[in-house]
């Protein structure tokens, strides 16, 4: 067989293609970002000495794996401008926004710090993605406004910015399609009432793990010092009538309940609160976190939703929220809040998404259906419904598998 | 023989020249003992300079090469297969990460990055000239059987994609149920015992009361969950409390349970065991909807410390909740408990009430899915390792979701973690693409970077043994210590345990890793 | 005496180790040029004898740097690193040497701060407590 398009290069999209690969299938991976991983770019590894199971790695390790494979044509600043059938199999027109960076970068930045823009308008990989070449925004590029500005190009030492970078359209033909757009994180302001974007100190998730990912530790943004009372609140933006998200986001508790241990890990003195609803730290016993919490003193689990976060005294966060049993409401200060935020799927329902045939459900999530894989239109892992990266990794493979069935197998 | 050896210096097109001297480098090389070639390239990743550099390689009769250019995973591939053309084995070509190790790192050091650089080079040299040709070898494999233990949801779904890829599967089952699936299916079946290693393992069965013989290429653990064992004081309590798929069985036969129906997440809620089990939550919201469905005027209980509907099941809880399924949570200090003298009533503290709860009850139905009893004796027969909680230990997940820490043994399904139905099935469908691609191969790889014993040095103390995850040493005839080759991963964890240091790991012999440290720590930078 | 040029040298394994390495050079971390590297298979590979030699060789404070724990490529090899380093780490106390001048580090691939912070601490303690005095007590 033949060649599979990929659209997304998140975990679902990577592990497709190590897996069509490793098959000896070719690969077109189309991503819309300047780099590889998906959301699984701004997560952090959570473990210090011990892993922790989180998956990070194993996506940026895939994302690795897809830009040295040589059965892998990997498009990034891509998106795919039109899709039609042509009698078996796909055509795809597939547009590519120009980079202005080539190759030769090395990372140093430098182009970052002399960039007058404000905001500025060249940017790193975001988090840990593949490959590591920066790329520049033309919209904020002054070089395309009057301005002519080249203080980017001057201040490389390896020359790798190229103004002459062009847009660039082919058209790929393949004999099935992966739809694994993904996931974006739920605004955590969307709950005002907790404070994030208003008080510093509160940090969503995504916050939170973007920084530990690039610092290995967190610091109040307000005064610079280290939290050492951390407040981490669950369900944030799920489980949400209000919000129209009445599902679970499903790796929240995972993903909470390991950063909780990696801060520990770093600094056990740390006193931390965890707010949550029901425990639900995906393939893990739900005794073990608490009783990791009951071995470390300084960890309470408190089965309560908070109700609001404001400024207390001495710029501390003031959380108030009812005890277990609804009886007793407390007022608890905090150097740092930690919103636990969920997700919605992301381009489930976009004009590509209608032009393959795939529809949504009711919480907007893609639907994966028999009758789009018998039209070889695969609609895998998160952008379906939510899930880890670990259960991501295996129904793409499971998808694979099936596209292998399909094309008669062997 | 004196070594012949070219030396590549890779410019990382600009990369390389905006931090170092390349030329100092390039002379450095050209001066040193035994090189016969060096070769300065724009880019070793291009085709083109790659050809012009294998083509003096071949002329200049070269038997091994150090190349300073960047991370040995983004160029080795392409350095081994074009030197392999000319006569260059791939185990003497030493690759120098000049760019992450020193260009990219040390922007403000010029100097000292450069005698760093200077030094990388010659302790490369050092290590090079100490580097021998090896060979990879392969052994066919014997059968394209993937054995499958367990004939549940994710075994059968293992087989169908195992399939898929052309494998003959063969099932084990160890109850004598019936069922479609692809292959063999061998029921009355169970797995005594294991010889031989990856791709050609040769499995004892018994098969009733017959002991065979069965070729397996690569295994899959489907065991599932141990949900017919349950233990705890509630299931003693209740002679004929059911795992919750028992229930769901009968339902599917339209045998409805009597009276009020109590779900109990665990028969062990006050938690004498060390965690308190696992289930499926999607299958219990699912099997408990379907049956109030059937039967609206059934009194429905679902007694629980969390509920773990993840993803879309939050849903299903509320569809639940609405159709007046009863939802009752606890904590450990108000566990229910049944007194087995009136084993009809649950007595359980409401954890938002604060009351207790006396509930009349008709079925009682456990959720828990316990660890198959029967993963330790299939683990002991494969070697694997378990997981402290029962289960099937997974290896790394850098080797990948299913795979266990053996290569070509998968587990799959609630043998790894308990899940539900759905998931299950995903998985056996993942682990069976798997084992169905690595038997695709038909041979296995072995050998090169491998661990190899000196008799005579061998005390036979067994510490390699106990050791090596994979098995690969054994104690041989002579009462020494011998490496099984085709199990050796290469990793030198017995190499570096060895009392006696009786173990040498080729390519990464103590020769050479302490040569090259102390040609490293002998740079003045 | 604080030193400029103290000798750092790290065993680094070929799988997640030497990866966050990269990565961490590939996001533009800058690190001291005291660190060598040595890349081993697996941390599990490391001998008592090459961190014992490395000192012997000059070096000023040695590290072993690979996979976490139960995320390791071959299962239990940087648990095995660790136990080398911590029987290595006795017998310098034995010796009289300061044990902090040997360190076990765990990173995951995707982790680009660990490797700068493993070589920012080897290379403090080897600037602070300089080079190990030879024909010392113990000897």
């Amino acid at each position: 067989m033949k060649e599979v398009l990929i659209i997304g290069g998140g975990p679902a999209g990577l592990t497709a293609a190590k897996a069509l690969a490793d098959r000896g299938t070719g690969v077109v991976l189309v991503e819309r970002k300047e780099s590889l991983g998906g959301m699984a770019r701004e997560l952090t590894c959570k473990g210090i000495v011990e892993c922790r199971n989180c998956g990070v790695c194993f996506a940026i390790d895939r994302a690795g794996d897809a830009i040295r494979n040589a059965n892998s044509e990997v498009l990034l600043l891509s998106e795919i401008s039109a899709i039609a059938r042509e009698g078996d199999r796909f055509v795809a027109k597939i547009k590519t926004s120009p980079r202005y960076v080539t190759d030769d970068c090395t990372g140093c930045g430098k182009c970052v710090a002399v960039c007058p823009v404000e905001g500025k308008a060249i940017f790193p990989p975001t988090g840990s993605g593949q490959p590591r070449t920066f790329w520049i925004d033309r919209n904020k590029c002054l070089h395309f406004k009057k301005a002519k500005c080249v203080a980017c190009a001057e201040a490389c030492p390896t020359k790798a910015i190229d103004f002459e970078d062009r847009a660039t359209n082919v058209s790929r033909k393949a004999d099935a399609v992966i739809y694994a757009t993904g996931i974006d994180p739920i605004d955590a302001c969307e709950t005002s009432r907790l404070g994030c974007g208003i008080l510093k100190d509160v940090l969503s998730s995504v916050d939170a793990e973007r920084i530990l990912n690039e610092k290995g530790r967190l610091i109040r943004p307000s005064d610079g010092k280290p939290p050492k009372k951390i407040a981490v609140m669950q369900c944030v933006g799920s489980r949400t009538v209000k919000l129209g998200v009445e599902y679970c986001s499903k790796f929240c508790c995972k993903y909470a309940t390991k950063i909780s241990q990696m801060l520990l890990d770093t600094d056990p003195e740390i006193n931390l609160d965890f707010y949550f609803m029901d425990l639900r730290t995906l393939y893990e016993p739900q005794d073990d976190f608490k009783l990791w919490a009951k071995e470390k003193k300084t960890v309470k689990l408190v089965r309560s939703m908070p109700a609001t976060v404001n400024l207390g005294q001495n710029g501390k966060l003031l959380v108030r929220a009812t005890g277990e049993t609804d009886l007793d409401v407390a007022e608890i200060e905090y150097d740092m809040v930690i919103l636990s935020v969920g997700m919605r799927a992301s381009g489930a329902s976009s004009e590509l998404a209608k032009a393959l045939g795939i529809t949504v459900d009711s919480m907007g999530f893609a639907k994966a259906t028999q009758e789009l894989e018998d039209r070889g239109v695969f609609v895998v892992g998160a952008v379906a419904e939510p899930m880890d990266i670990e259960e991501t990794a295996e129904r793409a493979i499971a998808a694979v598998s099936r596209i292998q069935k399909k094309e008669g197998g062997a | 023989m004196k070594a012949k050896i070219q030396v590549v210096l890779c410019k990382c097109c600009s990369e390389v020249p905006a931090l170092l001297n390349t030329d100092r480098l390039a002379m450095l090389a050209t001066d040193a003992d035994m090189v016969v070639s060096v070769k300065t390239v724009d880019a070793i990743c291009d085709g083109k300079n790659l050809a012009g550099v294998v083509g003096e390689a071949k002329e200049k009769e070269v038997d091994r090469a150090v190349v300073l250019a960047c991370h040995k995973k983004d160029v080795s591939p392409a350095l081994a297969k074009a030197y392999k053309r000319a006569g260059v084995n791939e185990f003497m070509v030493e690759i120098v990460n000049l760019r992450e190790e020193v260009v990219l790192p040390h922007i403000g050091e010029p100097e000292r990055a450069q005698t760093k650089a200077e030094t990388m080079l010659r302790a490369a040299l050092v290590r090079a000239v100490m580097l021998k040709p090896l060979e990879r070898l392969t052994e066919g494999m014997k059968t394209n059987n993937v054995v499958i233990i367990g004939a549940g949801v994710a075994g059968q779904a293992a087989a169908r994609a195992a399939a898929r890829t052309g494998a003959h599967t063969v099932i084990l089952e160890k109850t004598g149920k019936s069922m479609k699936a692809p292959g063999v299916i061998l029921t009355h079946c169970q797995l005594i015992g294991a010889k031989g290693w990856t791709g050609n393992y040769t499995l004892k069965i018994k098969a009733g009361e017959k002991v065979e013989e069965l070729g397996a290429a690569a295994i899959i653990v489907a065991t599932g969950g141990g949900w017919t064992e349950l233990m705890g004081p509630l299931a003693k309590a209740v002679k004929d409390a059911v795992p919750l798929y028992k229930l769901y069985e009968r339902m599917q036969s339209n045998d409805l349970p009597k009276g009020t129906v109590v779900v109990v997440d665990t028969p062990d809620p006050a938690g004498k065991s060390l965690r308190v089990q696992d289930y499926a939550w999607d299958d219990t919201l699912e099997t408990v909807i379907e049956l109030k469905k059937k039967a609206p005027s059934t009194q429905i209980y679902v007694v629980f410390q969390e509920m773990r509907a993840f993803g879309l099941d939050e849903l299903a809880y509320k569809e639940a909740a609405d159709l007046g399924i009863r939802f009752i949570r606890y904590d450990k200090a108000g566990a229910p408990r049944i007194d087995p003298k009136a084993p009809t009533r649950l007595a359980v503290k409401d954890f938002a009430q604060g009351e207790v709860l006396n509930i009349q009850f008709g079925t009682l139905v456990f959720a828990s899915i316990p660890p198959n009893k029967d993963n330790q004796a299939i683990a002991d027969a494969l070697r694997i390792p378990m997981s402290v909680d029962g289960s099937v230990r997974r290896g790394s997940i850098q080797r990948g979701p299913v795979e266990t820490v053996r290569p070509g043994i998968y587990v799959c399904g609630s043998a790894l973690f308990p899940k539900s139905r759905a998931l299950a099935e995903q998985e056996g469908e993942t682990a069976g693409s798997m084992a169905g691609e690595f038997v695709k191969n038909g041979k296995i790889a072995y050998g090169g970077s491998v661990a190899e014993v000196e008799q005579e040095k061998c005390s036979a103390c067994l510490t390699c043994i106990r050791t090596c995850p994979y098995e690969a040493p054994f104690i041989g005839k002579a009462t020494k210590a011998e490496i099984r080759t085709q199990l050796c991963q290469g990793c030198g964890m017995c190499v570096g345990i060895c009392p006696s240091k009786a173990i040498e790991l080729h390519h990464f012999t103590d020769d050479q890793i302490m040569g090259q440290a102390r040609s490293l720590l002998g740079g003045d930078f | 005496m604080a030193e400029k040029k103290p000798k750092v040298i790290g065993f680094i394994c070929a799988g997640h180790g030497m990866e966050a390495a990269v990565l961490s050079a590939r996001t533009g971390k800058q690190h001291d040029a005291s660190v060598r590297l040595v890349e081993v298979p697996c941390a599990g590979r490391v001998d008592g004898i090459h961190l014992l030699k490395a000192f012997e060789d000059g070096a000023d404070a040695v590290f072993v740097f690979g996979c976490l724990e139960k995320n390791c490529f071959y299962d239990t090899g940087s648990i095995e690193g660790r136990k080398r380093v911590g029987y290595v780490k006795q017998m310098l106390d034995e010796a009289g040497i300061e044990k902090e001048r040997i360190e076990m580090f765990n990173a995951a691939s995707s982790n680009a701060w660990m490797f700068p912070q493993a070589v920012e601490k080897m290379v403090e303690t080897a600037r602070r407590l300089g080079p190990i005095e030879k024909g010392g007590e113990g000897q």
